[in-house]
C-alpha cells in the first residue's frame, strides 16, 4: 500500500501481485460473533473495497447512483438468503443481538450524526447485557465498541463516538456511592441524552458563526454537511442577506441536494463544478465547510476537495471556516494524505473506463491546520491550535 | 444603590480617558455597596456587576479594556463562590461522618448531593470540554442551599465571599498598576548589544521596556515613527533622547525603506483578541507587513488586561473609531470643498481618519505579557484562565424564580 516510488512501472508490476492480497486485508477480518450479511464489503467488490462511511453518506445526502443501486440489491438479496444465519456463537451475539444490527438502525436515519447512532448501539448493548457488575459492563461494552470500530475503519466519527462514550463509562464507573443498576441506568440515560446534545451542538455552532456572516457576503460551501445546513439556516431565519456558492462535489454530487435545500430557503445559490472553485475565488468572501473529523494537529477531514479548496482559499487572503461538533475529534495525526486508511467510494463516470486505467477513488483528504482559519464548535469558537490542547486534556 | 448609580453617571460621562483600573475600582465600589442575600450569594454579586458592565461596555464597545475587566471581575467572584464552596464541602462531609445515628439517609444523601454538586461546579467553571461533554449539566443554583448547614456558618460564608471577592479585585487592580514593570523586567532577555529597534507612535508600555534594557546597559539605537496624524512619535523621541538612547525619526511611509536595518520592531497595542489579533494604533498594520517581508520580529507588549476573549469577525469596522478630520486637514484651507451646500448636498471630500487597525496574528511572532513571553496561537489559554465561558456576552439574564 505504501506507493511511494516514481517509477510507476516497477509499482504496477507490484501491484499485480500485492493488489489482490491487499484487497483482502482491506476488508475487515470475519469474525464470528457478526453476521456476514452486514458485512459493508459484499463479496462482490472485492477488489474496489468500499468505505462504508461515505456510502451511507451518499445515501443520505447524495444522488443516487447507478452502481450504488445494484450494490444495494446485491446486499438485499444476500441478507434474504442468509437470514436464517444470524444467529451465532459468542458471548453477546448469544443472545441474537448484534451491535452492529443496532448501529446500522440508527445510521438509517439522515438527520442522525455517525457518533450517535454509535453511542445509542452502545446504550442497547448496556440494555440487553446480563452483567452483574461494572467491570463486567464494563468488558462487555469494550468488546461491542471494539467490533463496531473494526467493521468500519474508515468513519472517524464513529471512532470517536466509541471512544468517547468508552471514556465516560471508565471515568465514572468507579464512583463508589452509586449502586450497580443506578450506575446502569445512569450510563444509558446519558447515551440517550447524547443525541439532544449532538443536536444542542448544532445549535451552538450555529449561534456562534452567524456574526461571521455579514449582509452581501458571498460563502462557498463545500460537500453537504449537515451542521453548515444548520448554520446557513439560521442566518436565513436571521434575515441575513448572502449567497452561497456550491460545488457539485462529485463522485456524490451532494453540492445538487444542498442547493435544493438552499434554494428552499430562498437563498440565493450558483452552482460550481469543482473545477470552477479558482475561477470564482476572488468573489467568495468566506468558505465554510464541515468535518468528518478533526484531527490532533487542528486539520480536519472532510470529503475529497476540500483540500484543495483550502489552498486556493488560503492563497487568496480568504478565511476558511469549519464548523464540526466536538466529538469528531479524533486521536488522529495524518502527516500526509496517504497517512489515513483508505475510505474508497466507487466513481461513476457514465461511461465505461478500460480495465488498465486506474481510477484514484479516494473519498477524503486532510486539510493541514495552517489552511484553516477558525473552527466552530459547541465548546466554542477555537483556532486549530486550541484542538490538540482539548485533546490532550481529554486523554491524559 | 443609588450612589453606585451616581458612580456609574460620572464615569460614563468621563469615559474618555477611561482606563482598566478606572473600571475595577469602579466595580469594586459596586461590590462593596451591594447588599447580599444568605443564600447564592455569589448570583447576586454577578448579577449587579453585569448591570453596571453592560452599561459601562455599551457606552464605548471600542474600550475593550472596559469588557475585559467586567469580564475579569465576573470571573473572579464565580472563583472565589467555588473555592469557597469546596472548603465547605469539605467541612460538612467531616461533620457528616461524624454524627452516623440518626437520619443515615439524610446524611447519605446530603454526602451524594454535596459530592456531585462539587463536581458540577468544577464543570460549570471551567469551559464546556471533552471530558465533560456527556455529563448532567449542573444546577447552579442548589449550590449553597444544600451545603449550608447551621445560621453561624451562613453569615460567615456571606461575609467571606464579598471578602474575599473585594481581596482579588484589589490583586486586579494592583497587576494594572504594576504591569509596566512586570514586561519591563523581561527587556534584557530580548534586547542585546548593538541592536536596532523600531517603534511607531509611542506606548508607555514600550516605553519603560526601553528604558528597562538602557538600564542594564544594553547598548541600542531606536527607529520612531512618527504615527500620523497625531505625532506622538514625537513625543517618545524626546523622552528617549532625555534617556541618552540614540534615536532617529522617520515618517510611517519610511518604514518600508528603513526596516531592512532593523533588528527587531516592539510596539504596544490597544488590545489583543482571542485569535492572537491585535487592535494597535493606525498604521501598525503596514509596519507589520513590513517585518515579515523582511523576517524582522515583530514583538507586541501588551499588559494581561489588554487581553480580550472575543474572536474579531470585522475588526476593521467594528472595532474601529473615526476621529475627527481636523487632525488631517486644516479646516480654514478645505471649508469649501466639504462644503455641504454645494452641488448635492454632499461634500465631493471624505476625510476618514480611522484610530485603530487590526494586525493578524501570522503577522506577530511574540507577545510580551506580564504572564512572560507568548505565541500568538497560546493566547487562547490565557484567556481561559483569566475569563470564564458564561460571561462572554455581559447581560443581564431575565431571571424566574430565583
Amino acid at each position: 500500500m505504501w506507493h511511494r516510488s516514481a517509477s510507476f512501472i516497477l509499482d504496477k508490476n507490484q501491484n499485480d501481485t500485492v493488489y489482490p492480497a491487499d484487497s483482502v486485508t482491506l476488508t475487515p477480518p470475519p469474525p464470528s460473533s457478526i453476521s456476514t450479511p452486514q458485512n459493508p464489503n459484499p463479496n462482490l467488490n472485492r477488489n474496489m473495497s468500499m468505505s462504508a462511511y461515505y456510502q451511507t453518506r451518499a445515501a443520505h445526502h447524495g444522488v443516487v447512483t447507478s452502481d450504488w443501486l445494484a450494490q444495494s440489491q446485491e446486499a438485499a438479496t444476500r441478507a434474504v438468503a442468509t437470514g436464517g444465519q444470524e444467529i451465532v456463537d459468542g458471548g453477546k451475539s448469544g443472545r441474537a443481538f448484534s451491535v452492529i444490527d443496532e448501529f446500522n438502525n440508527w445510521r438509517k436515519q439522515p438527520d442522525l450524526a455517525e457518533a450517535v447512532a454509535a453511542i445509542r448501539a452502545l446504550a442497547a448493548v448496556i440494555r440487553n447485557s446480563e452483567a452483574k457488575t461494572m467491570m463486567e459492563l464494563e468488558i462487555e461494552l469494550k468488546k461491542a465498541s471494539d467490533s463496531l470500530k473494526s467493521w468500519d475503519t474508515t468513519s472517524i466519527s464513529l471512532t470517536a463516538g466509541c471512544d468517547l462514550f468508552m471514556r465516560y463509562v471508565t471515568r465514572t464507573s468507579a464512583l463508589e456511592y452509586e449502586d450497580f443498576n443506578s450506575a446502569r441506568s445512569r450510563l444509558i440515560e446519558r447515551a440517550e441524552k447524547f443525541g439532544e446534545i449532538s443536536y444542542k451542538a448544532r445549535k451552538i455552532i450555529a449561534m456562534l458563526s452567524q456574526d461571521f456572516i455579514f449582509d452581501g457576503c458571498t460563502i462557498l460551501v463545500h460537500g453537504f454537511s449537515r451542521v453548515v445546513m444548520e448554520v446557513l439556516k439560521m442566518a436565513a431565519q436571521n434575515k441575513k442577506l448572502f449567497r452561497v456558492l456550491c460545488t457539485e462535489g462529485r463522485p456524490d454530487r451532494s453540492g445538487l441536494r444542498l442547493a435544493n435545500e438552499l434554494a428552499k430557503l430562498d437563498v440565493p445559490v450558483k452552482l460550481l463544478i469543482d473545477s470552477a472553485v479558482a475561477y470564482t475565488m476572488d468573489e467568495v468572501d468566506m468558505v465554510f465547510v464541515g468535518a468528518d473529523g478533526v484531527v490532533e494537529s487542528g486539520g480536519i477531514i472532510n470529503m475529497m476537495g476540500t483540500y484543495q479548496i483550502a489552498l486556493v482559499a488560503h492563497s487568496m487572503n480568504k478565511p476558511v471556516y469549519v464548523a464540526a461538533e466536538s466529538y469528531k475529534f479524533a486521536r488522529l495525526y495524518p502527516l500526509d494524505q496517504k497517512d489515513m486508511g483508505p475510505a474508497l467510494r466507487p466513481i461513476d463516470f457514465g461511461v465505461p473506463i478500460p480495465s488498465k486505467v486506474e481510477v484514484e477513488t479516494s473519498a477524503r483528504d486532510y486539510t493541514p491546520p495552517q489552511y484553516l482559519t477558525l473552527l466552530f464548535t459547541d465548546l466554542g469558537v477555537l483556532t486549530p491550535s486550541v484542538v490538540s490542547d482539548e485533546l490532550i486534556q481529554l486523554y491524559l | 444603590m443609588p450612589d453606585t448609580q451616581a458612580l456609574v453617571m460620572t464615569f460614563l460621562t468621563s469615559l474618555k480617558n477611561a482606563t482598566a483600573r478606572q473600571t475595577a475600582e469602579l466595580l469594586r465600589s459596586v461590590i462593596s455597596q451591594q447588599r447580599v442575600p444568605y443564600t447564592n450569594q455569589a448570583g447576586a454579586l454577578i448579577d449587579a456587576v453585569k448591570a453596571v458592565g453592560e452599561q459601562l461596555i455599551a457606552a464605548n464597545p471600542v474600550e475593550l479594556a472596559v469588557g475585559n475587566i467586567v469580564r475579569r471581575v465576573l470571573h473572579i467572584i464565580r472563583e472565589e463562590d467555588l473555592s469557597l464552596t469546596t472548603a465547605a464541602i469539605g467541612e460538612l462531609n467531616l461533620s457528616a461522618v461524624s454524627d452516623d445515628e440518626n437520619d443515615d439517609d439524610r446524611d447519605g444523601n446530603t454526602t451524594l448531593s454535596a459530592a456531585a454538586v462539587a463536581a458540577a461546579a468544577r464543570s460549570t467553571l471551567r469551559p464546556p470540554s471533552l471530558q465533560t461533554l456527556l455529563e448532567d449539566t449542573p444546577v447552579s443554583a442548589a449550590v449553597p442551599q444544600t451545603s449550608s448547614s447551621g445560621a453561624a456558618d451562613k453569615s460567615s460564608r456571606s461575609r467571606k465571599l464579598k471578602h474575599d471577592v473585594i481581596e482579588a479585585v484589589n490583586e486586579l487592580i494592583q497587576d494594572i498598576v504594576t504591569c509596566h514593570e512586570q514586561i519591563a523586567e523581561q527587556a534584557v532577555e530580548h534586547i542585546h548589544q548593538n541592536e536596532v529597534i523600531l517603534t511607531l507612535g509611542s506606548s508607555r508600555t514600550v516605553s519603560e521596556f526601553l528604558f528597562a534594557a538602557k538600564e542594564k546597559k544594553r547598548s541600542f539605537r531606536v527607529f520612531v515613527a512618527e504615527g500620523a496624524p497625531r505625532y506622538q512619535g514625537h513625543l517618545l523621541a524626546k523622552e528617549l533622547v532625555a534617556r541618552g538612547l540614540q534615536t532617529t525619526l522617520i515618517t510611517d511611509s519610511a518604514v518600508f525603506a528603513m526596516i531592512s536595518r532593523v533588528n527587531m520592531v516592539i510596539v504596544g497595542a490597544h488590545a489583543v483578541m482571542a485569535n492572537g489579533g491585535v487592535i494597535a494604533p493606525v498604521g501598525m498594520n503596514l509596519v507589520a507587513l513590513a517585518a515579515q517581508k523582511h523576517a524582522v520580529p515583530f514583538v507586541v507588549l501588551a499588559g494581561s488586561h489588554k487581553l480580550c476573549p472575543l474572536y474579531p469577525h470585522n475588526p476593521e469596522v467594528l472595532l474601529n473609531e473615526l476621529r475627527s478630520p481636523s487632525e488631517l486637514l486644516d479646516f480654514g484651507e478645505f471649508s469649501d470643498c466639504m462644503d455641504f451646500g454645494s452641488g448635492s448636498g454632499s461634500p465631493l471630500l471624505h476625510v476618514v481618519n480611522p484610530a485603530f487597525d487590526y494586525v493578524p496574528p501570522k503577522l506577530v511572532s511574540l507577545f510580551i505579557t506580564d504572564a512572560g513571553g507568548h505565541n500568538p496561537s497560546y493566547m487562547y489559554r490565557l484567556i481561559a484562565d483569566y475569563y470564564s465561558a458564561d460571561d462572554l456576552v455581559v447581560q443581564r439574564r431575565a431571571i424566574a424564580g430565583n
